[in-house]
């Protein structure tokens, strides 16, 4: 079994270039990287948390502070820096289910959120929480071309209101002209203007 | 030098243990890792009924420790300055303190 991280020199190990690497790739590949303190669990409660949160194209990534800290030191991600103390994982996915992977780790209470990185913006647990309760993407864009949509209407009726009462007066006008052809006292339809209301 | 996972705490005289940190602060360390060894099944498997609960927040407070006990006493650590160790050995000394009470409270009732 290889030696613990902390015999082999941190900067020129490959074994040790490698995980660095791969914890590189994790914050490239992924828009959500959730990080959770790791409380000492049975392996099949492990096991089973990895199972459902699978379902929802979420995997569970040990990490060791040691390789994590210096590669997020020198990136964008440096304020995640003070969680990576004590035992850490990562929940990483290419989706944002955040809301999904709150209600897994609701039954798993030796897994504590600390905050996560979504989208390139970094969030508390609340933030985490407060994103997952925003409607979907899809559901916030219907609500807006549906409000945007009722301004056009609106100007429409708007516009025709104009032009529909014209059309009134005109027809009113052209009855009291044929009552007036066939002899009944014409009256001179009374002077409006126009677009009153 | 004491390993603070070789620090055995019987839980028996706790009702809860609430462990209260801003993960985002840099004086958070030993309060996280008293939570991970509290967290221990053999500490845990001294009492089942003890509600072990990580409150992570986001707004300046400071890390700490607040255990309520049985009998309703409460001690409050503030981990910012109290290393794993230090919080760990104050709560093992507690908890002793009250099973002996316990003990002797049973052997006055039953001589």
């Amino acid at each position: 079994s290889p030696r613990p991280i902390a015999a082999r020199s941190l900067q020129d190990d490959g074994y040790v270039r490698l995980l660095r690497r791969q914890v590189e790739e994790v914050f490239r590949d992924n828009r959500m990287i959730a990080v959770c303190q790791f409380n000492s669990m049975p392996d099949e409660d492990v096991v089973l948390m990895r199972h459902y949160l699978r379902k929802h194209n979420i995997e569970v990534k040990f990490v060791l502070n040691e390789i994590v800290r210096p590669v997020l030191s020198q990136s964008k991600y440096k304020n995640l820096l003070p969680l990576f103390v004590a035992r850490n994982i990562l929940l990483v996915s290419p989706e944002t289910k955040a809301k999904e992977m709150l209600r897994v780790l609701k039954g798993v209470p030796q897994i504590n959120l600390l905050g996560a990185c979504i989208d390139d913006t970094i969030l508390s647990r609340q933030g985490v929480e407060n994103f997952a309760k925003l409607p979907s993407l899809e559901a916030s864009q219907g609500q807006t071309v549906g409000a945007l949509a009722l301004l056009p209407s609106q100007t429409s009726s708007l516009l025709q209101r104009g032009s529909a009462h014209l059309t009134a007066l005109l027809d009113q006008h052209i009855r009291r002209l044929q009552a007036g052809e066939t002899g009944s006292p014409a009256e001179p339809a009374p002077a409006q203007s126009l677009g009153a209301h | 030098k004491k390993m603070a996972s070789k620090i055995s705490v019987v839980l028996r005289p706790v009702k809860s243990i609430v462990v209260r940190f801003c993960p985002f602060e840099s004086n958070v360390e030993s309060t996280r890792k008293f939570l991970g060894c509290i967290n221990h099944k053999k500490i845990q498997a001294t009492n089942r009924n003890c509600e072990v609960t990580a409150d992570v927040r986001h707004d300046g407070s400071e890390p700490l420790v607040d255990v309520m006990f049985a009998d309703g006493e409460r001690l409050i650590m503030k981990g910012a300055n109290l290393t794993t160790i230090e919080m760990l050995t104050a709560l093992q000394s507690r908890c002793n303190a009250k099973e002996l009470q316990e003990e002797q409270k049973s052997k006055k009732k039953s001589p």
